[in-house]
């Protein structure tokens, strides 16, 4: 037998169980007898029954109700840092030891509550009804998950970064000195010979916002561009970090996760929602949906918001009337065998979504299976008229000629002589019910299948109504074609467009971050569009964008921070090359110029995409379009994150003449900020202020506040404030003389002006902007102060806003932030926060934006194609079947996150990520279950555990995300001398981005695998062959 | 593989009719140990759990905020909540299981007779505690536990387990797991109430609750909804690994082994 065989835990769950649930059992007649001669055998509990339980943080008297609080306690809300879901918390302070003792949910938010409290009731009433009085707390709970819990061991995690860093040695060997934090400020401001290994430009010299960094490319902007500022992702603080380096800077270069995380869901969203611009997302209703399909994503599992999810879908399919397929590669949680039949797991090759979705929609679309009514109207006043909310552009007619100047736009009114261009009435042209050409705001309903010829000013041409374009996409391939490629039987497909069908507006698809594959845009755009035919959008059981957040930083009723005396506005292209036609750069009128074609273009210019990381720092380090000179990163890891990048560029980042200087902002060193030159501590959660939104179908409005509950630990500047990224932007800003930091540069209402020289001085007033929007909040009671554990914040209120501002401001802050009451959640059979804007069945963007390597238009409609590099070659004709037989693939872990690894109480439950591999593929290749195996790919090799079942789709390897990381504790660093070791429990287990690769076609530069439209990184369906060890 | 369905098997039961609300004193006399009188507690009530399956979403949160809140030494657990991968028998489906763990507050508890120095026993409130002052960590009720529901506390060197959070029932508040169940699968109450949730979920799934390890008869007080029958013949459930390895495929075990 495999020696690797002989270490199954006997008894272990297959997932998330625990290693031991009776663990420590020692040799009973020893330890009786050490108990015999010692009294007890050890330590004294605190107390004789409840052990070294924590004290209850208030009782409540059985009887009549009454709340006492522990006078030895504080309770705060404020906001979890765990995932990206950001959910509102309750936390458990000892006062004495100014430590977080436990966390649960926030009774007033709509992430952690089942039904939030409304924010008028009192701390007090609150905290009852969290009680077990008349089981209330149970009735209605509110929550924090397993991460949410674990996650306070980062305030006092020994791998904390506490003071500035330095590094001693060259980039990338682990060793620091502190240095204080003005050192720090003076050494990146001024540059210098920093490191002994030359020159190096300081931030004061790469801020010219006049010189052009490239006179042949005026198109790439001012010098200033050459700082790059990234962020993880906006954890309430994203507004003054844009300040700085949008508004003050001047850069055009920001980027966040973004492109490695869910993109190509956002952008395929985003086209169907018409809303390219902010990639607007939904979410099912799950509390009325009858019936719901997930595609690559998992409520329960994972997902955002990931509580809310997993309790509304908890909640409907116990007690009501839900029923849903998960289709996925892997089993995970949200496939529940204890809710029988309400609910079932269909496998599927990863990277086919599309295949499925197209197949689904050709059933639809040729058995009635859509919403012929709510489809057939043509525009708002139609709209108005049968009581929608809103309308989609099924009925318009595109312009489907390549010949045409017009070519994949709607036929508007002016192009057949009705209208002046550009003019109110000149909007896109539908068939009427008597077959004639009509506007789409007089018609009341419309053809929903047209082609026919037009007469328009610039000849005939011929249109098409965006459904019948829709339909001929699904009908490119028969249903056995589409099953055959996804890996779903044909008669499973078509069942499943039945039953989705059957449910009508009561149903729902839903996809989120599984669509990270190298057909992702595609995919995405075509699940969401199953939404559209369904009519589900704003509909009670449908699908979801949500209330939205109050907006605290912009130019609000009290305070304006988004305009500043002297603000900059950035100018030039991003880095990634994209929200910028290539028909429109230098590059492109010099090949013409010249007379050769301009296509391809020498890299991908991605007109759709918004500023993408993906691109932005392999673009920089190789100077195409143009080279970054410094970068600041905060708690940004893509080097762990994005499919590839390590082995692409870790070379690159690490010799300063690529980038002369790298700032990282983080409270942990990380896989990407190990390269960092300086690494400013920051504040963990619970230390931070900050506002944050709510994620997409959470149905009423909020806005979380964050806010200190605890004492930050790191080192504070010489004038005495704790050193963090607010210090950091706020400090920088003022060194560097930039408009918008110091004194004087934010603007009252009242024409009075007011300083930014703290973080609360932004925070609090953009408090006040929220506190006093519409209807103010009222003052809090003193009690609520007391019981909302705000009282060490009081002074810090009153000293900063207007007097008549205090008491709102206190309020927002004594209930955790501002939230809409639940009766907004409905309008009747409608949503009460409806998206108006029409759904794209044709987005006009998509069909007229130019591929840059092809020079043809994109398929404006979703559509099903195999995954594919840049040059539009299919991942198959570079790296086929015979050779790479397995397709990887991640999913999310419902435990660990992409930083929780240092949180030991989940390492404890889950310690790493076995692979999952199907019965079959493990017989075809030998592996048996418990070996290990080396699974290469066409860009890197790794070790793993082999867990063989049925558990995952044949011919694919999952791999749950969030492990085998090689920092956050991980490696050893030498700070000041003294080694910090690493803990190699931290490193264990495989992180899937370690098997991406170069995209063999790009020429520019070598650069990871990208989605074509989107630039998404492409992890799901990675090619990969596997061997014992 | 066959161990771990055995194991599992072993596990799960379909409540006997009857069983979980048989009067105390026809479960004394049928019981295989005789049990100490029970002291302290209020003796109005009946503490118990009911857990819904259907509602659990295997998220961990209980296991993390009772490991929390009752202080357990990293890699032991007062509670947790295992998951199998199964195979629906006739459908073929496949599918994830969830099963919630913890102390069965059992009213015929083997753990409480075999302990010789009578520190572990049963409060009139049901509920099974274990006096740390008089402890002398033998083990002997780890032993007696037929659920693996107890384990030497290496801090404290007594025997440790779930207490349904009785410092926080005795004030008023819920178990720090039922607070932060997630998917609302944990309720706690009192079954002698017979307005209490509990009670009333009771009566309402009476014919689909299950216990675990009836056979025992241990009369276990932890309930479980959404378990099926066909479970007890043949779960198709398949075992993890925890051969924890470097990146460099070095075996290093389990991290809190020994702790």
């Amino acid at each position: 037998m495999d020696k690797n065989r002989r270490n199954f835990l006997k008894g272990a769950a297959a997932a998330g169980g625990a290693a031991t649930f009776a663990a420590g059992y020692y040799d009973p007649l020893e330890k009786m007898a050490k108990g015999l001669v010692n009294g007890t055998a050890g330590k004294q509990t605190n107390d004789r029954l409840h052990a070294n339980s924590l004290a209850p943080e208030y009782s409540v008297d059985p009887t009549t109700g009454e709340v006492k609080l522990n006078p030895d306690q504080r309770i705060a809300f404020t906001v979890c840092y765990g995932c990206t879901t950001k959910c509102g918390v309750r936390v458990r302070i000892d006062k004495e030891q100014d430590k977080v003792l436990r966390v649960s949910g926030n009774p007033y938010h709509p992430l952690s509550s089942d039904e939030h409290l409304d924010e008028d009731t009192p701390v007090m009433d609150a905290f009852r009804q969290m009680s077990n009085f008349k089981d209330q707390g149970q009735l209605n709970r509110s929550t924090a998950c397993a991460r949410g819990n674990a996650a306070m061991a980062q305030l006092t995690s020994n791998q904390r970064v506490l003071t500035c860093l330095k590094r001693v040695g060259p980039r990338g060997s682990n060793q620091w000195e502190s240095v204080p934090f003005e050192q720090l400020l003076d050494e990146i401001v001024e540059g210098g010979d920093l490191f002994g290994e030359g020159e190096v430009e300081g931030l004061r010299a790469i801020r010219d916002l006049e010189t052009p960094l490239d006179p042949e490319n005026p198109e790439y902007g001012p010098k200033a561009n050459q700082l790059m500022v990234m962020e993880a992702t906006d954890y309430g603080r994203s507004a003054l970090l844009k300040r700085f380096a949008f508004n003050a800077f001047g850069t055009r270069n920001y980027g966040h996760h973004g492109a490695y995380c869910g993109l190509a869901f956002r952008m395929g969203s985003g086209a169907v929602m018409n809303d390219l611009a902010k990639n607007a997302h939904v979410k099912p209703d799950f509390a009325n949906t009858k019936f719901a399909l997930f595609i690559g994503t998992a409520p329960s599992q994972a997902g955002n918001p990931f509580k809310r999810q997993g309790r509304l879908l908890a909640q409907a399919r116990t007690t009501g009337d839900l029923e849903y397929v998960v289709v996925d590669p892997a089993l995970t949680a949200a496939a529940s065998h204890a809710a029988g039949e309400r609910n079932n797991w269909i496998s599927i090759l990863p990277g086919t979504d599309p295949a499925l979705t197209m197949g689904l929609m050709r059933w639809m679309l040729e058995n009635d299976g859509y919403a012929k009514d709510y489809l057939a109207i043509p525009g708002n006043a139609a709209a108005k008229a049968a009581g929608e909310k809103g309308h989609s552009n099924a009925t318009h007619l595109v312009i489907d000629d390549d010949a045409h100047p017009r070519a994949g736009y709607f036929l508007r009114m002016s192009d057949i002589g009705r209208a002046t261009e550009g003019a109110a009435d000149d909007v896109p042209v539908v068939v009427d019910a008597n077959g004639e050409l009509a506007s789409s705001e007089v018609a009341s309903s419309a053809e929903l299948f047209v082609e026919r010829t037009v007469e328009t000013g610039n000849g005939p041409v011929v249109v098409r109504s965006s459904l019948f374009k829709l339909r001929a996409e699904a009908q490119k391939y028969s249903i056995e074609e589409y099953a055959d490629i996804c890996g779903i039987d044909a008669e499973i497909i078509r069942r499943l467009a039945k039953k989705f069908a059957s449910h009508g507006r009561q149903s729902a698809a839903d996809a989120h971050g599984g669509m990270m594959s190298g057909a992702g845009f595609y995919a995405s755009f075509s699940v969401n569009m199953l939404n559209v035919l369904a009519g589900s959008f704003n509909h009670k059981g449908g699908v979801a964008k949500g209330g939205g957040s109050f907006n605290g930083v912009g130019k609000g009723p009290r305070y304006d921070l988004a305009d500043f005396p002297g603000k900059v506005g950035p100018k030039g292209i991003f880095l990634s090359r994209s929200r910028f036609p290539y028909e429109k750069s230098s590059e492109y009128k010099r090949k013409v110029a010249s007379g050769q074609s301009p296509y391809p273009a020498e890299g991908p210019w991605r007109k759709l995409a918004p500023p993408i990381l993906t691109e932005h720092l392999m673009s920089g380090l190789d100077g195409y379009p143009y080279r970054i000179k410094a970068m600041i990163g905060a708690m940004a890891n893509p080097l762990y994150g994005q499919a590839g990048l390590t082995s692409v560029i870790e070379e690159k980042l690490k010799d300063p003449k690529n980038i002369g200087l790298f700032v990282a902002v983080d409270g942990f060193i990380n896989e990407t900020n190990r390269f960092a030159d300086y690494i400013v501590p920051d504040s963990v959660m619970y230390e931070v202020w900050g506002f944050t939104g709510a994620w997409s179908g959470t149905l009423t409005k909020m806005t979380t506040a964050c806010w200190p509950v605890v004492e930050p630990r790191q080192v504070k500047t010489a004038a005495g404030e704790p050193v963090s990224l607010d210090t950091f932007f706020i400090e920088l800003g003022k060194k560097l003389s930039l408009p918008g930091f110091g004194d004087d540069v934010i603007a009252g209402a009242d024409g009075t002006m007011h300083p930014l020289n703290r973080a609360e001085d932004f925070y609090l007033r953009a408090a006040a902007n929220i506190a006093m929007t519409g209807k103010p909040l009222s003052a809090p009671s003193e009690e609520d102060i007391v019981a909302g554990g705000i009282e060490p914040l009081m002074d810090r209120i009153k000293s900063t806003v207007a007097e008549d501002e205090v008491g709102p401001v206190a309020h927002l802050y004594s209930r955790g932030g501002r939230f809409e009451t639940m009766e907004k959640a409905y309008d009747g059979d409608k949503l009460g926060h409806a998206w108006s804007r029409p759904l794209c069945v044709y987005n006009e963007d998509v069909g007229t934006a130019i591929d840059s390597y092809s020079g043809k238009r994109l398929t404006g409609t979703p559509m099903y194609h195999p995954p594919r590099f840049w040059d539009g070659s299919l991942m198959r004709e570079h790296f086929p079947e015979n050779e790479w037989p397995l397709l990887a693939f991640s999913f999310k872990s419902n435990l660990m996150n992409s930083y929780a690894i240092g949180l030991e109480r989940l390492r404890m439950i889950k310690p790493y990520n076995p692979v999952l591999i199907n019965r079959k593929d493990a017989e075809k290749f030998g592996v048996q279950h418990g070996d290990t195996i080396s699974i290469e790919s066409p860009g890197g090799k790794v070790l793993a555990l082999a867990l063989v079942g049925d558990g995952v789709h044949e011919g694919a390897i999952g791999i749950e995300h969030g492990y085998g990381h090689r920092e956050l504790g991980a490696a050893g660093h030498v700070i000041d001398g003294e080694e910090r070791p690493g803990n190699p429990y931290l490193g264990a287990g495989v992180n899937i981005n370690d098997l991406g690769f170069a995209d063999p076609t790009r020429t520019d530069q070598v650069a990871t695998w990208l989605e074509n439209v989107s630039g998404a990184s492409v992890r799901q369906g990675l090619p990969v062959r596997i061997r014992t060890v | 593989m066959d161990k771990i369905r055995r194991a599992l098997l072993g596990q799960i039961a379909k409540l006997t009719a009857g069983a979980a609300l048989v009067p105390l004193s026809s479960l004394a006399s049928a019981g295989i140990n005789d049990q100490p009188p029970r002291r302290e507690g209020d003796p109005s009530k009946r503490y118990a759990m009911l857990i819904d399956l259907r509602a659990c979403i295997g998220c961990q949160a209980c296991t993390v905020s009772c490991h929390i809140e009752n202080e357990a030494p990293l890699g032991s657990f007062r509670t947790i909540v295992s998951q199998y991968e199964v195979e629906h028998e006739e459908t073929g489906d496949i599918a994830t299981f969830m099963l919630p763990r913890l102390c069965n507050h059992c009213d015929n508890p083997p753990c409480v007779p075999v302990c010789p120095v009578e520190a572990t026993f049963q409060r009139q409130d049901g509920i099974v505690v274990v006096d740390n002052d008089v402890c002398v960590g033998c083990a002997y009720c780890v032993q007696a536990c037929p659920y693996d529901a107890r384990f030497i506390n290496e801090h404290t060197q007594t025997a440790d387990k779930c207490t349904f959070c009785a410092h926080r029932l005795d004030v008023g508040l819920l178990p720090a797991c039922v607070e932060s169940c997630v998917g609302g699968a944990r309720i706690i109450g009192d079954l002698n109430d017979p307005d209490s949730q509990i009670s009333r979920m009771m009566k309402e799934h009476y014919e689909d609750l299950m216990v675990l390890k009836p056979e025992m008869g241990t009369s276990p007080h932890v309930f479980y909804l959404g378990m099926e029958e066909r479970f007890m013949s043949r779960p198709q459930a398949k075992p993890a690994i925890w051969d924890v390895r470097t990146q460099e495929g070095e075996e290093i075990g389990y991290e809190f082994d020994g702790h």
